[in-house]
């Protein structure tokens, strides 16, 4: 709550009363309202913030001694975790000298500002970029990368300011397009959700985007995020679309859902709240067509579920990103099947009857949905899981091997493009990756 | 002995605006709820209007529902226009909003 009050230009202090968790659920013992009356009629009277109005404070520099360097870098991490800047794992301390490196890669002036981060407010700039990624373990190539998906996510179409609190677990999906993805080492293949050592970029810009989240964004757990789970938040989701094997005639996500130029270095940012990976390949005697057909009904299966987060983005956003394998695209498209066409398919398949809906208290969320297209929707039987076939994103990313896609589901009100700057210094930005990481 | 020095990966906030300043008292005061109907909200913000109203005299609470209720709504302009308009000395925000 107190993030919140900072976010809107407030102190970061307000005048609450705070009650555990049990006096706010169905049938619980609300007599505290009454013995702590007090506090209420202060708030109202008597209480004063602790904090004057005397705008924006630069934080300074910290200082840590040790014994050696050994000594030392142990003491620097503990001080970040006691201070809560990080996220449990060894972190590369900021220094100077490691931020000035990776603002190498600025393509803006390292004071440029880029927004307040929600829901703290904390001052967004460059700089915050190239320090998040320094302590992430980045490289100077990948910071165009993140200020792009920076100011993405600072746009407010993206919902990250209700995001960022609540309890549903939201986390950031960055889908890169364009050459860049190759270029900085940022997976498409196998393995591109995880870790891996020979294309390490999602991992760290990632892992900065979360730390901007905690560090200016204030969303650290039961305190400024009430996310129950909190699952895929160490290094959130970045990867790029295996543009190189789109079937011919399948545009890239950048260029479909933002209007982006193929071919232009771009990033798209959503949110979604689970994965699910989809054994979509048959196991028998199918013929082709069998095998795509069955395997898209198996998909549309996973996705007909009453997700009530995701009406955040029922008329705007995203029901979920769909990622599939660059060889299963090819063979889809060799018997017709066009993005377009796999989505319309999708949408129609993943209705749900409203009885269905009924049984489980649905409609209660939806007639409160902000959006009036989604309050209306629910005079559609079977009811559509999002307003639009458009709404589906899909992207071809996952490695040559053609047993599993992977359903990202949506909580996301927007779907928000950024196309990314590079600094004049790029190339031979890559000339030092290569150097200090070997051959791409 | 080695000495590192690093960023404050905090960053700074702005503070522009002070909060509203509080009122001297209770009594006779007109008070409004600002309710986003969650949260058992329709129980307890019940209850605080009737201890109100019963321990300061001349004091006028307005209904829960004298301004527009729920998340989606309670933030807006437009509700906030209302609650100006409506000449409320203060207003009490729940629940959990």
């Amino acid at each position: 709550m107190t993030n919140a009050v900072a976010g809107v230009g407030l102190a970061p202090d307000a005048a609450m009363v705070t009650f555990p968790i049990e006096m706010f659920l169905p049938g619980s013992d609300i007599s505290p309202v009454e013995t702590r009356k007090r506090e209420f009629y202060d708030g109202l009277t008597r209480w004063r913030s602790a904090f004057a109005c005397d705008g924006a404070g630069e934080a300074p520099m910290i200082r840590v001694q040790g014994t050696s360097v050994e000594d030392t870098f142990t003491r620097a991490n503990h001080l970040m975790l006691a201070n809560r800047w990080g996220d449990g794992l060894p972190l590369w301390p900021p220094t100077r000298e490691r931020a000035d490196w990776i603002l190498g890669g600025a393509a803006q002036p390292r004071g440029r500002r880029l927004g307040t981060f929600p829901p703290r407010g904390g001052v967004t700039t460059v700089e915050s970029c190239a320090i998040a990624l320094a302590m992430a373990g980045g490289r100077p190539e990948y910071l165009p990368v993140l200020v792009a998906v920076v100011a993405a996510f600072l746009d407010a179409a993206s919902g990250s300011e209700q995001l960022q609190a609540a309890s549903g677990s939201a986390f950031p999906v960055v889908i890169v397009n364009g050459p860049i993805g190759a270029q900085i080492r940022l997976n498409a293949g196998f393995g591109c959700l995880g870790p891996d050592p020979q294309r390490p970029a999602g991992a760290s810009i990632g892992r900065a985007l979360r730390l901007l989240q905690q560090n200016l964004g204030g969303a650290l757990p039961g305190i400024g995020t009430m996310a129950n789970y909190g699952g895929m938040r160490y290094t959130n989701v970045v990867f790029a679309e295996d543009e190189a094997n789109l079937p011919s005639g399948w545009t890239p996500h950048g260029t479909e859902r933002h209007g982006f130029a193929p071919g232009t270095s771009s990033i798209s940012l959503a949110f979604a709240n689970g994965v699910t990976n989809i054994r979509r390949r048959g196991a028998k005697k199918e013929t082709p067509e069998e095998d795509a057909l069955q395997g898209m009904h198996r998909m549309a299966d996973f996705m007909r579920v009453p997700n009530m987060p995701g009406l955040s983005g029922y008329e705007r956003g995203t029901p979920g990103i769909l990622m599939i394998p660059g060889v299963v695209a090819q063979t889809m498209a060799g018997l017709g099947w066009t993005k377009a066409s796999i989505r319309e398919f999708l949408w129609e398949h993943s209705k749900i009857p409203v009885a269905e809906l009924r049984r489980a208290g649905c409609p209660a969320w939806i007639e409160i949905d902000a959006s009036k297209v989604t309050r209306e929707s629910i005079a559609l039987d079977p009811w559509p899981i999002t307003v639009s076939p458009d709404n589906f994103v899909i992207v071809v990313a996952g490695g040559g091997h053609p047993t599993n896609s992977y359903w990202l589901q949506g909580y996301s009100p927007g779907v928000v493009g950024r196309p990314i700057e590079l600094p004049s210094s790029f190339e031979r930005l890559l000339a030092d990756a290569d150097r200090d990481l070997g051959p791409r | 002995m080695v000495t590192l020095e690093f960023h404050d990966p905090s960053g700074a906030i702005e503070v522009k605006q002070p909060h509203a300043s509080r009122i001297a008292s209770l009594e006779g005061k007109r008070i409004g709820f600002v309710s986003n109907e969650q949260w058992q909200a329709y129980r307890m913000l019940p209850r605080l209007k009737a201890l109100l109203e019963a321990d300061f005299p001349g004091i006028e609470v307005l209904p829960i529902d004298a301004f527009p209720q729920g998340n989606a709504v309670i933030g807006s302009e437009e509700t906030a226009a209302l609650v100006k308009e409506s000449g409320v000395d203060a207003v009490i925000i729940g629940n959990a909003a």
